[in-house]
């Protein structure tokens, strides 16, 4: 076993145990860490591995987290149900918005998913009728099977976020994932090694807004509450910094960025002032000091690699 | 459709910013926006809280924006000029929110709206049937003196040249001895500049609050790609059409959609134009 | 018997200037050609348009006798053409051996649930693509490299590297442009080497580009000589040397130096 899957586990567990000894916040802050890591894990999918900078994996989060809840609160959607429909609904969306979007390159990519993001927080603010407008409005709570909600939805979001981020880990070691980087690294060889661009960056869309949706549902369940703000440009900033200060490219990064982000977002909790600056600040320092991020320095650590086929020769052999 | 050619006049001058830097550079400042309502935020201080006369608090926000932009291409440019482009995208977002972050602080906290004083009197002028603001004339020749006086600054003095011609060539610009890295400083600073004026402008028919940068950089953005995002007259074009299409979309579908008629604006164009509609071919990457 | 790669009569225009104009050749299968001519004659356009980047504006080209004119560059690779690039086109951001199967992309199948959950399908595909690309990294002498970052090795070595991830796939036409440039002149004799070892040991039909005219004169079996996006001459190398308009357009030149 190698030791970013290792400890990621060893992590999982101790998050696992958590409830026995810990008070609600630190339940809470738990809970928000799981999904904080799907978030990040989806978007690095894009960002990291498939070099399209795209701006909507908040947006899309929200139209997840707004999918759920409104499925359960309009039509009566059990959870278990309302959640998938809610990930799929913006998985639907981002693959809908990927084929005009992904035919530009580069900057114009991001301005044409920055300017999606603010038409979709524009739709959830005022489409009264459906959404509740700016106001937000209450979901119920969940129920759970032997436990109470909130425990029920924590052990929810970390086994989903440990079971997404292994299959993100697994993908990134396969040929789709191979390919997702030779998209990045060079799309003329890539395609001259047929390998189709549309469909590969359609694909890292699509799968960036699944992850996006679920953490969104997920979100929905956690806070019992839905309201437009969750989902604006600051959360965007969020996610880039965890994903820029984990280390673009990296899975076990998006995981260590999320911890990272969480850590300072709770720790400033009641400034916002304080928050953007810090925020900000990272991004930046991220980039300029440390672009390729914790797991960059993490990676020149020993029997600490993230892939497949760098395993030693005779795994590989016939 | 009048008060639209006002805010229209300003989103020009967003895009004037946006336009100038992205063909010196090629990156987009997302700080772009949150330098101006810096601007905006200066000028207040000076004319409001100081007392100083209104031009003289203009002159303030612009030398003041100014050294921003210098500032900004040093922090969320030059140091990652040599890495990729998705690194200077994030560097200048994470600018954008330390400076919202420090208006927050500096001016007060998120519900605080600061009102700038009307410059002329608010009562409006009947010509026949048409309204008009007195206020929103001001505003309005003042963004044209600013877009003038930039016209003339680019086409006739020497920097306005050289940074015409690193924009065309930044190698030959090298060749003849044009230090490319200065004309990057000072494509933000110049960009920067003509924000803050236009902030100074703009303050005084809006509130002032810490998020107005970003809102106004999503408009002066969707000037800038509507206009092509390479092109200075471009700009001013897309701007104006912006405004114009706010107006029309609040005055006859409904007040609500003022908001994301720009949203629209850029998707559209994007996907149907890219280019804009002044623009050369979008850059592709190889 | 069909040719295996026929470019006939192309003709590609960027904004109103001619880049190719009528281009015809047929290339059999298990030959070398070279093409050659001053900078400028269209080469690496001429190659461009075969393997679709930039498609033609008028003629077609087909492939074992099918029509390829058109089609996207990752269906004409599917098809079973690849080729390298002037300057190198490796992936720095995977090893030389993921580099080399990424090459593998068409000829694997494993789907989107294979690759997330490492399903056994997708584990004995990963093991037969490494043992694949481990062998033909043999065959270029890079054996040795297969766990380095891409990035990190000399230029030449990173052109080896892009030759193996060419071959990997078994293709039936390889398209090299210039693959000895920057490479110092005695490992030319290597280079030639393994043009012939790829052409006799592989059956990999070869079309090379190249600027070092004695490399081209005695590995291929025939050259197309390309001047202003014309063919001026075309033949076996002594033939093509001793052309009259060869000598005017383009070796003129190369005697003199």
């Amino acid at each position: 076993m190698r030791q970013p899957v290792l400890l990621g586990l060893a992590g999982a567990l101790a998050l696992a145990v958590l409830p026995l000894v810990a008070n609600p916040y630190l339940l809470f802050v738990g809970n928000q860490l799981a999904i904080f890591v799907i978030l990040a894990v989806g978007l690095n999918l894009l960002v990291g591995y498939c070099g399209q900078l795209a701006f909507s994996h908040a947006a899309l989060s929200g139209i997840g987290a707004y999918g759920t809840a409104l499925l359960k609160v309009h039509l009566g959607l059990p959870f278990f149900l309302a959640l998938p429909c809610g990930a799929l609904l913006a998985t639907a969306v981002g693959l809908a918005i990927s084929y005009p979007a992904l035919r530009l390159s580069g900057l114009y990519l991001s301005l044409a998913t920055l300017a999606f993001a603010q038409f979709t927080l524009w739709v959830f603010m005022n489409w009264e009728a459906v959404t509740f407008g700016a106001g937000g409005f209450r979901v119920p709570a969940p129920s759970y099977p032997l436990i109470g909600a909130g425990l029920g939805t924590y052990y929810l979001s970390l086994a989903l976020a440990v079971l997404l981020a292994l299959a993100a880990a697994s993908l990134v070691r396969s040929r789709l994932g191979r390919a997702m980087i030779a998209v990045r690294d060079g799309e003329v060889a890539a395609e001259a090694l047929g390998i189709n661009l549309l469909r590969t960056k359609a694909m890292a869309f699509g799968l960036s807004a699944f992850y996006a949706g679920v953490a969104g549902g997920l979100q929905a369940l956690m806070l019992g509450y839905m309201a437009p703000e969750s989902f604006d440009l600051f959360h965007m900033a969020l996610m880039k910094a965890m994903i820029v200060v984990g280390g673009l490219g990296s899975i076990a990064g998006s995981v260590i960025g999320a911890g990272a982000v969480l850590f300072l977002l709770e720790g400033l909790r009641a400034f916002k002032g304080a928050q953007e600056i810090a925020f900000g600040s990272l991004l930046i320092a991220a980039v300029v000091f440390a672009p390729r991020g914790l797991a960059g320095a993490l990676n020149r650590l020993p029997r600490w690699r993230e892939s497949y086929l760098r395993r030693p020769a005779r795994d590989a052999a016939p | 459709m009048l008060s639209g050619l006002t805010t229209g006049s300003i989103y020009a001058l967003v895009a004037l910013g946006i336009v100038l830097v992205y063909k010196a550079t090629g990156t987009i400042n997302f700080a772009h926006g949150d330098q101006l309502m810096i601007a905006g935020f200066l000028a207040y201080t000076l004319h409001v809280m100081l007392g100083l006369p209104y031009l003289v608090a203009m002159l303030g926000a612009v030398i003041g924006s100014f050294l921003l932009g210098a500032l900004a291409e040093r922090i969320g440019f030059r140091a990652v000029l040599r890495s990729n482009l998705i690194n200077v995208v994030l560097a200048t977002l994470g600018l954008s929110f330390v400076l919202k972050g420090v208006a927050r602080l500096t001016w007060g906290g998120i519900s605080d709206y600061l009102s700038f004083p009307p410059l002329v009197s608010p009562d409006p002028i009947m010509i026949g049937d048409l309204i008009l603001l007195p206020q929103q004339l001001v505003v309005t020749a003042g963004a044209l003196v600013v877009m003038g006086l930039f016209a003339l600054f680019f086409r006739l003095t020497t920097i306005g040249r050289a940074m015409q011609a690193t924009a065309d060539n930044p190698k030959a610009a090298r060749l003849v001895g044009i230090r490319v890295e200065h004309i990057h400083m000072l494509a933000f600073a110049v960009g920067a500049a003509v924000a803050g004026a236009g902030a100074t402008l703009m303050a005084p028919l809006t509130l002032l609050y810490p998020d107005i940068g970003f809102t106004l950089f999503i408009k002066g953005f969707a000037a800038a790609v509507l206009g092509g995002l390479t092109s200075l007259p471009g700009a001013l074009v897309g701007g104006l059409a912006i405004g114009i299409v706010e107006a029309l979309a609040a005055g006859y579908i409904h007040s609500s959609f003022l908001e994301v008629s720009a949203f629209i604006a850029i998707m559209l164009t994007l996907v149907l134009r890219p280019r804009g509609l002044m623009g050369g071919p979008p850059p592709r990457r190889a | 018997m069909t040719p295996r790669l026929a470019v006939e009569k192309v003709g590609l225009a960027f904004g109103g200037v001619a880049a190719l104009s009528g281009v015809s050749l047929t290339v059999a299968p298990g030959e070398i050609r070279g093409i050659i001519g001053p900078n400028g004659a269209g080469k690496t356009t001429l190659l461009n348009a075969i393997c679709g980047i930039v498609p033609p504006t008028t003629g077609r080209v087909r492939l074992d006798g099918k029509d390829v004119t058109g089609l996207s560059p990752s269906a004409i690779a599917a098809r079973g053409l690849r080729r390298t690039f002037q300057t190198s086109a490796l992936f720095p951001g995977l090893t030389v051996l993921e580099n080399v199967v990424t090459g593998l992309h068409t000829a694997t199948r494993a789907g989107l649930l294979d690759c997330a959950f490492g399903s056994r399908r997708l584990r004995e595909e990963e093991r037969e693509a490494a043992a694949r690309a481990r062998r033909v990294l043999e065959f270029v002498g890079m054996a040795g490299f297969a766990e380095r970052p891409a990035g990190a090795l000399s230029f030449g070595q990173q052109r080896l590297v892009e030759i193996a991830r060419a071959l990997v796939s078994d293709p039936a036409v390889v398209l090299l442009d210039e693959p000895a440039v920057g490479l110092s002149l005695n490992r030319l004799a290597d280079i030639d080497r393994l043009l012939r070892r790829i052409r006799d040991e592989r059956g990999v039909t070869l079309l090379l580009i190249e600027h070092v005219i004695r490399l081209v004169m005695e590995v291929s079996d025939s050259i197309t000589v390309l001047s202003s996006g014309t063919v001026i001459a075309e033949g076996t190398p002594d033939a093509v040397r001793q052309d009259p308009a060869v000598i005017t357009a383009y070796l003129g030149t190369a005697v003199h130096a």
